[in-house]
């Protein structure tokens, strides 16, 4: 097989219907790409990276189970394996218990705000079910742990590279902080397709959401560091545990103690 | 395969150089394992010579060891981000392949490899008009300073050519300004973050006088440019 010469007549790239899109975009489904079933998580993080609106179309057809099933598998696959990307700051027991950790507080994040999701989304005039709804935040989980794993290599260099829990621990925000940008800018777009009249509900349930993933640091702490128990036994709000971790961690840990004995109170 | 083909055919170097929007963006449609391998071949030589050059004052030992981790930098960045980079342009709208904004990336550190690899005569001239590494510790400081300043002056000079030629291919397959800038920016910050740590811990690269020549330091995992930049802040406003 011959290889294409290397002064080819210059051929114009391939540019997406995404990226030289109309002023007014079709109706949901009328593209016939939008139409392609979602069959499995890879299919499901192709579409979700490339073809939002495919997503957005499958939700709303029957089969939509599957659609959502794809998209959580994906999402926790991907969390999955950024946690153990964060486990390897402490090594040892964090290996499991951070991408357990990492895992259960997505999940549950979502969960406990499904809810507040389903009537803030009635609230602005949107007529979308709750399973429509599930599938938008499958889609934002799918997404953000999607790009969580885009970081994890720069995530594992710092890992390997820094001894301070403070220090990777405020590396890990900014990746979640990004992550869940294009999460909930996925599901911004989702919502303003389910005709949604305003956006002022969904930006007040993103208020709410980020806290409470955000309250998910401490309350499944450590997450980065080590700790004498798995699940912390005093009650903390986020930003008192990551004033006590910033103010508590010493500029250079001493090479005496191995990370695995580093106290609680250094974890984040 | 074609004779042509087997070979690197360096003459598209210069086309790359010059930013000829029309024939680049060819490669990144019929991106093959030739042009990436002329690429990593364009890297390792422009950013090994540069970084030979500078470590040349030091000592030959150091200069043979930059000619080696200059290139590794540049590469090990790119293969880190390679990942993420491919996720950013679609998400900002630009539907490039990943095996495309990976070209893309490569295309841009080219660029910037052959200004440095360019730049080494003129290092080294600099080098050789340098006051040697004597006996005297503070001659010496002052000349390790006037080394860094300007291979980091150099360096940016290279890093925003490089970037400014990405911006301009980005702009032309994206059909939008504001689309390739993103692209563009998120890129350019995220190969800046993990660089800059990839370029501490690959330290020492013009070496400080009274250390010895190493090709990485024996504490090259411990803390992070970050922590040491926020360290040298907080020192400097407690002054």
């Amino acid at each position: 097989m011959s290889e294409p010469n290397s002064n080819p007549q210059p051929k114009p790239p391939v540019i997406s219907p995404a990226a030289a899109a109309p002023a007014t975009p079709a109706a949901l489904g009328e593209l016939p790409a939008e139409r392609v079933p979602i069959t499995n998580p890879v299919a499901a993080v192709e579409a979700i990276l490339r073809e939002p609106r495919r997503i957005m179309f499958q939700l709303t057809q029957p089969g939509a189970g599957r659609v959502i099933a794809s998209l959580l598998l994906a999402a926790i696959g991907c969390a999955l394996v950024y946690g153990i990307v964060v486990g390897t700051f402490s090594g040892g027991e964090q290996l499991w218990a951070a991408p357990v950790k990492i895992v259960v507080g997505l999940v549950l994040s979502a969960a406990i705000c499904m809810p507040s999701l389903y009537v803030f989304s009635c609230l602005s005039g949107s007529r979308a079910r709750l399973a429509d709804l599930c599938g938008l935040v499958a889609g934002l989980l799918a997404l953000a742990a999607l790009l969580l794993l885009g970081f994890a290599p720069v995530a594992w260099v710092f890992s390997e590279s820094t001894e301070s829990a403070a220090g990777i621990g405020t590396i890990h925000l900014g990746f979640w902080f990004v992550a869940s940008y294009f999460g909930l800018r996925f599901l911004h777009a989702g919502f303003k397709l389910l005709d949604a009249r305003g956006s002022g509900g969904l930006a007040a349930w993103v208020v709410v959401f980020i806290l409470v993933t955000l309250q998910m640091t401490a309350a499944l702490r450590p997450i980065v560091g080590t700790a004498p128990t798995f699940l912390p036994t005093e009650k903390k709000f986020f930003l008192s545990h990551w004033f006590d971790c910033t103010v508590g961690t010493p500029k250079e840990k001493p090479k005496t103690i191995p990370r695995a004995k580093v106290p609680s109170k250094f974890s984040s | 395969m074609d004779a042509h083909s087997s070979t690197l055919d360096t003459q598209q170097i210069p086309a790359l150089l010059r930013g000829e929007s029309e024939s680049i963006s060819g490669w990144l449609d019929q991106s093959t394992t030739r042009r990436a391998a002329l690429c990593i071949a364009m890297i390792l030589v422009g950013a090994g010579l540069y970084g030979a050059a500078v470590g040349l004052w030091r000592s030959p030992l150091q200069a043979g060891y930059n000619a080696i981790k200059f290139p590794l930098i540049v590469l090990l960045t790119t293969l880190a981000n390679a990942l993420i980079n491919g996720m950013f342009a679609p998400l900002l709208g630009l539907n490039l392949r990943f095996r495309q904004s990976l070209m893309a990336v490569l295309m841009s550190f080219t660029i910037a490899a052959a200004i440095l690899g360019s730049f080494s005569p003129v290092v080294l001239f600099m080098v050789w008009n340098t006051p040697p590494l004597g006996p005297s510790l503070a001659d010496a400081r002052d000349a390790h300073s006037f080394l860094l300043v300007s291979q980091v002056a150099l360096v940016a000079f290279a890093g925003i050519a490089g970037n400014l030629r990405l911006w301009q291919l980005l702009r032309q397959l994206g059909g939008s300004n504001a689309v390739a800038f993103k692209v563009m920016l998120a890129w350019l910050a995220i190969n800046l973050f993990l660089g800059s740590q990839i370029s501490w811990i690959l330290r020492p690269f013009v070496g400080s006088p009274h250390l010895p020549v190493e090709f990485i330091r024996d504490d090259a995992l411990a803390g992070s440019f970050y922590e040491t930049l926020f360290s040298a802040v907080g020192k400097l406003l407690s002054e």
